[in-house]
């Protein structure tokens, strides 16, 4: 276009001309009331696009908990994790993971002496699909996993659809599963539990750098859910659990970080209540390298039918008092279902080696117990609880 | 919409393409008939058929109310010039050449008391222009929203190379499918009538928009005077500084907006678009050119104050 060169020479008398050409330059008022109208940005919580790259990660997870004088469990579990893009609008997804757990069993009460060894292996496979459209993505799960006395199939299916200015996603899924129960001690067998689960939920952009969530999950299941291994364990064959969800993610601009905050709400048909509290600050120290440090509270009250170590007269330990006279339906004392309070402090270090490469570092301390409950009433004697969990994990996009 | 509309989408399959500029269109048509001054049935008809009557507050929707609010902020960070009821003043002036004629001042004297912002009642929530005969309309800035909220909808839908142009306002979606840049040309404000499409300029972007007002696009000659379209709210008489301004920014209805504002502010208009940190290429009444290229027009995902704190520190 020969008018470009009077455009360039014109350019360069402007510039001794111009009188301002030294002022560095500011954002006005308009471009920021320009940039608050709605659906004039892509907003950067877009969630719905289909991958543009796959993905394949190698971790090995390892997981070790203890109680005083006792090591208990060992897990080493490596995961392989493939996420591929199949003709744009799709992806599918898949894990596998192998865990080998050896050690004590848990000891629950604390004047139950003498642990039991026990050894056992569990893979699980999961694979998902996912159809992307303009604003919304449907996917569909299953997953299944195996050990020797327990094996479990699940399907779930879930879609999310976003707002026309992408500052609203509504979520929802619904899935299923279905567990086989077969105990070496063969205490019952061919035991089955079956779980439904529904979840309605809506991210929105409340501002440019404020992001939140809300869920909420309703699961029933029926059969099962005794522990097998325990001689006194007796729990109803119906558990309703109810969850809510709240997220809020806040993009600190002045230095680039973002924080994670959120609130998590159970609540089960067995009587256990609980509250869960966690706060992650990503900072990213420059453009390779990112750690994150985490926090979390947990706090939880004790199922109707826990028992603390109180025994029956007549026939002892470990039988609950009153066993013998009135002996109760329901039972238990297995810790999981106490009152108690749990921390975890950790962090994830994560370095991007270049555009295809990263790996990611992570440990987290946890520490559980029932002198930790929010408002005290912790269930007594009840051992304080460790567990270390460490992760190393490789991913390259291709 | 009465002007040349164009969008462009590479680098995804044809039936995409189709589907995705069909998307882009039908935005573009559900603004233009919600805010278009020239259908009945919009939401701006309704406020102008209420002006002046006892009940002609109208609650608004929530992206309307937006608008409205981007027009109050448009008036009083341009000192009043930029007036979303200056619309009125065309019933004095008609722009058709063949019958060049100035208005008299009577007429205009009687239009002036229906032009002002400070004669509209706006709450957050309802509107209400207090005087018979008020016009309001989304002049400058709609046409403009409409190119960004459909730029928008394509790249939320994964369009990486493209771009949406409403009669020479302009947004970029990404750089062209080999990687170079878009060069958006510049039309001569005065062309030829045989060769209206020349262009002095040719600006390449690879973001952002570009959005230009100029005298050339409705005017009269009446005795070898230049009188176009756009008009001084505060006296009715159309402005002479400028034959062009081009501003380029990461949205276009920025760029639209501060474009006619520049031709509004005359002398003031470089003052003005450096203080909104905006490139931008003016043509004087000479033909002489003023152009000033600034990174924060480049940088429209992220943030234009982000690149603007980044030189600070640079310097």
């Amino acid at each position: 276009m020969a008018s470009a060169e009077v455009a360039v020479a014109a350019t360069k008398e402007a510039k001794r001309k111009a009188p301002h050409a030294k002022v560095a330059p500011r954002v006005g008022a308009i471009t920021l009331a320009a940039f608050a109208l709605p659906g004039v940005m892509v907003s950067a919580t877009h969630a719905d696009s289909a991958p543009e790259d796959g993905v394949i990660s190698a971790k090995l997870q390892g997981y070790k908990d203890s109680q005083p004088n006792l090591d208990r469990i060992k897990v080493l579990s490596p995961s392989l994790h493939v996420l591929a893009p199949i003709a744009g609008a799709w992806s599918v997804e898949a894990s596998l993971v192998q865990d080998n757990i050896s050690g004590a069993t848990p000891r629950w009460h604390t004047s139950v002496t003498g642990a039991s060894r026990m050894e056992d292996r569990r893979v699980a496979a999961d694979v998902k699909l996912t159809r992307y459209f303009d604003r919304a993505a449907i996917g569909v799960r299953y997953a299944f996993s195996d050990e020797h006395d327990y094996r479990s199939n699940a399907v779930a299916v879930d879609g999310r659809y976003s707002s026309a200015d992408n500052n609203t996603t509504w979520v929802a899924g619904i899935g299923a599963s279905r567990d086989n129960i077969n105990p070496v001690n063969q205490i019952v067998e061919n035991e089955r539990k079956n779980v439904v689960e529904g979840m309605l939920g809506v991210v929105q952009a409340l501002s440019k750098n404020d992001l939140a969530q809300f869920n909420l999950t309703y699961v029933r299941g029926r059969g099962y859910f005794n522990d097998p291994y325990k001689l006194v364990d007796s729990r109803p064959r119906t558990k309703n659990q109810t969850i809510g969800l709240i997220r809020w993610n806040h993009f600190i601009e002045s230095n680039s970080t973002t924080l994670r905050s959120s609130y998590r709400f159970y609540s089960d048909s067995f009587g256990v209540q609980a509250h869960t509290v966690a706060l992650e600050w990503v900072i990213p120290l420059n453009e390779r390298f990112i750690v994150t440090p985490t926090t979390r509270y947990y706090t939880q009250r004790q199922a109707r039918f826990y028992f603390n170590p109180v025994y029956d007269p007549e026939i002892g330990e470990p039988y609950p008092a009153g066993y013998s006279t009135h002996p109760p339906t329901y039972y238990s004392a297995d810790a999981r279902l106490a009152s108690y309070g749990a921390a975890t402090l950790g962090s994830k270090f994560e370095w991007r080696i270049d555009k295809l490469w990263s790996v990611d570092f992570k440990y987290e301390l946890y520490q559980q117990r029932s002198s930790w409950r929010l408002g005290g009433g912790g269930s007594p004697g009840l051992q304080p609880f460790r567990a270390q969990f460490a992760q190393i994990g490789f991913s390259r996009r291709f | 919409m009465a002007c040349p509309c164009e969008i462009r989408i590479a680098g995804v399959p044809i039936s995409d393409a189709q589907r995705l500029a069909e998307l882009a269109i039908s935005e573009v048509r559900r603004i233009e008939s919600k805010y278009s001054r020239y259908r009945s049935d919009s939401v701006i008809s309704q406020i102008n058929a209420a002006a002046g009557k006892p009940d002609a507050a109208i609650a608004l929707d929530s992206e309307t109310a937006q608008l409205i609010d981007f027009a109050a902020n448009l008036f009083k960070s341009s000192g009043g010039l930029f007036d979303c009821t200056s619309g009125v003043l065309r019933r004095a002036w008609d722009f058709k050449p063949h019958t060049p004629q100035l208005p008299d001042h009577a007429t205009l004297a009687s239009l002036l008391p229906l032009v002002g912002w400070q004669h509209v009642d706006w709450d957050g929530e309802r509107i209400a222009l207090t005087r018979e005969g008020m016009e309001l309309d989304f002049g400058g800035f709609g046409k403009e929203y409409a190119v960004d909220r459909a730029t928008a909808l394509l790249e939320a839908a994964g369009v990486k190379h493209g771009l949406v142009n409403l009669g020479g306002d302009v947004r970029v979606l990404g750089p062209r499918l080999n990687g170079t840049p878009w060069h958006i040309g510049i039309r001569d404000p005065r062309a030829p009538e045989h060769d209206g499409d020349r262009c002095f300029a040719s600006i390449a972007i690879s973001q952002g928009a570009i959005a230009t007002s100029g005298d050339y696009e409705r005017f009269i000659e009446v005795n070898g005077q230049r009188y176009c379209h756009i008009l001084n709210p505060h006296t009715g008489w159309p402005v002479s500084h400028w034959r062009s301004v081009s501003v380029l920014g990461p949205l276009c209805v920025l760029a639209g907006s501060l474009s006619t504002i520049a031709m509004l502010k005359a002398d003031q208009a470089v003052t003005f678009l450096e203080s909104e940190g905006v490139s931008y290429l003016l043509s004087d009444a000479n033909g002489r050119l003023i152009r000033r290229t600034l990174d924060a027009a480049r940088d429209p995902t992220g943030n234009a104050d982000r690149s603007v704190r980044k030189k600070k520190k640079k310097r």
